[in-house]
């Protein structure tokens, strides 16, 4: 421990005096973490999307025409016995023709189709768990006099798969950038260890420890993991602050802002960053410290 | 100090590098290897300072058997020995002083002892003035003196030279050898490998001669350290191309 600061020191060192394969990995894992963070975000955002989706979501059970409301109304205490059912409240035909005409807009057509009025009585369903839903219609279907189903939650299905979608694919991406960056990280060491392949062999002919050997390169490929998570961080917040804004222009959504995930994303990119630089370096220090004498210095 | 015991080495490519080897040096003794390019006295160093396992035999150095050694603990027999090799193998960027310094802080010593230290060494090999030089800046007798430097700086018990002769001028060469006898004097043992044997010749001093990986001779190794001139007779002049075995 005695010779942590030299070390660091001479770590910090080979980070500037091999600057242009270390700017490589930087960017290189700059857009790494940045890809894998803006999957991340988007896929946090669509869930917090579906889960008020969730919240405010409403199932229509519309009941068949040749039922009377009175038995619509028998029909409907038969719905609020279904299991994961929270509440259901009648909506009479009338009501749904009322709703019906201020969405059509236009009241002669209105008067005509009026004439022929066949909307259902309906109920509107709330559910408790939403995850239960495709079970919850089934059961609701089995009661006599239930037409059919339409729901809210198709938006919230979709959100979800399109979610699922993300993750998928951003974790494959995240995967094949990782395995890159670490690669590129040992590549940029291996030159490192290759412009100072003389000091390593005087190490060792000296007598330094394998740990003594390996500590400057570990803590370059460190510096350079870090240096791309602070990088990163402040690339992603921006990207994150001008496309959300431009998505809440587009659609009514409520996005989480930027200040509530920063540090969270902060943390796991260093974490990240940090480890992928250190595996990186390791790859390389590896080889070097099985070869002895001439072969360090490629005689 | 430095015991082989019918010592073998032969390598992944077949090259019999070493044939049954057995040779003793003792504490505190200036011993020459000599031998022509590829005889086998590279094979002969590395295997003492551990960059290649005997195919078969032992070794023994300062009483641990070398021949089995694990590689965590291969530092720290290092630290027992000083390198000068014949390219010097110094750090251009580097000063005189952290060129030398290099080799304490390698070992984990700290700066106040190398501040005292390395002034120190480098004025037993008379560099002192020129601790701010970068090699660059230095004759090829200066730098090799600063690789000398480096080697005891550690204090080791061995100090083990590599051709160290090889680049620098025949007045310089007999320098070395001479700095070389007085770090010999004061009980650190030498080995020195060299293909020059007009010096080894000057210098009276035990020699073995390695020929096609066996030792050929072993002139001057008696107990009293009288050797006579006729002895260092049969040291022959290889031709500068001849290639026994190559290693």
């Amino acid at each position: 421990m005695r010779s942590f600061g030299y070390l660091t020191k001479e770590g910090l060192k080979n980070v500037w005096s091999n600057r242009i394969m270390s700017i490589a990995s930087v960017c290189v894992l700059i857009s790494c973490l940045v890809l894998t963070g803006a999957a991340s975000l988007f896929s946090i955002n669509v869930e917090a999307v579906v889960e008020s989706v969730g919240q405010t979501n409403e199932t229509s059970v519309y009941i068949k025409n040749e039922y009377s409301q009175l038995e619509a109304v028998y029909i409907g205490k038969e719905i609020e016995k279904v299991d994961n059912v929270a509440s259901a409240t009648f909506f009479p035909k009338e009501d749904a023709m009322e709703k019906f005409k201020v969405q059509l807009d236009d009241d002669q057509l209105f008067a005509e189709m009026q004439d022929r009025n066949k909307l259902p009585d309906a109920f509107i369903v709330v559910m408790d768990d939403l995850s239960k839903y495709d079970q919850t219609v089934a059961d609701i279907m089995k009661i006599e006099g239930v037409d059919k189903v339409s729901s809210h939650s198709e938006l919230a299905k979709k959100l979800t798969d399109i979610s699922n979608l993300v993750g998928a694919i951003s974790l494959g991406v995240t995967l094949a950038l990782t395995i890159v960056s670490i690669f590129i990280i040992a590549n940029t060491i291996r030159a490192t260890m290759y412009s100072r392949r003389y000091e390593i062999s005087i190490m060792k002919s000296v007598g330094a420890t394998n740990s003594f050997v390996r500590w400057p390169f570990l803590i370059e490929g460190m510096v350079i993991g870090f240096v791309s998570a602070v990088v990163s961080t402040g690339a992603i917040a921006i990207l994150y602050e001008v496309i959300m804004m431009a998505i809440q222009k587009a659609v009514p959504i409520t996005v989480i802002p930027i200040t509530d995930l920063i540090w969270f994303v902060a943390g796991i990119f260093a974490v990240a960053g940090v480890i992928i630089g250190f595996f990186g370096s390791l790859i390389s220090i590896r080889k070097y410290l099985k070869i002895e004498g001439n072969e360090i210095l490629g005689w | 100090m430095i015991d082989f015991k019918n010592v073998s080495k032969t390598y992944p490519n077949g090259t019999h590098a070493l044939h049954d080897v057995s040779l003793s040096i003792d504490k505190g003794e200036f011993v020459f290897i000599v031998g022509a390019s590829g005889a086998g006295k590279s094979t002969f160093l590395k295997l003492i300072m551990h960059e290649e396992t005997p195919t078969s035999g032992e070794i023994i150095i300062n009483g641990t058997n070398t021949s089995n050694l694990k590689r965590s603990k291969v530092p720290y027999l290092r630290r027992h020995m000083g390198i000068v090799f014949q390219d010097f193998r110094l750090i251009e960027k580097m000063t005189v002083f952290d060129n030398v310094a290099f080799a304490m802080r390698a070992v984990g010593k700290p700066y106040s002892v190398i501040k005292k230290r390395v002034p120190y060494v480098l004025e037993l090999v008379g560099l002192k003035d020129k601790m701010k030089c970068k090699p660059s800046e230095l004759s090829g007798g200066e730098q090799q003196r600063v690789s000398l430097a480096r080697a005891l700086v550690n204090n080791p018990e061995i100090i083990i030279a590599d051709e160290p002769t090889g680049n620098v001028d025949p007045e310089m060469s007999h320098e070395i050898i001479e700095l070389l006898s007085e770090i010999n004097a004061k009980g650190t043992t030498v080995i020195v490998v060299t293909h020059e044997h007009d010096l080894v010749r000057e210098f009276s001093r035990r020699v073995v001669l390695i020929d096609h990986g066996r030792i050929k001779s072993d002139i001057g190794n008696n107990d009293n350290n009288e050797y006579s001139a006729e002895e260092y007779s049969v040291v022959p002049d290889y031709p500068e191309n001849a290639v026994v075995i190559p290693d």
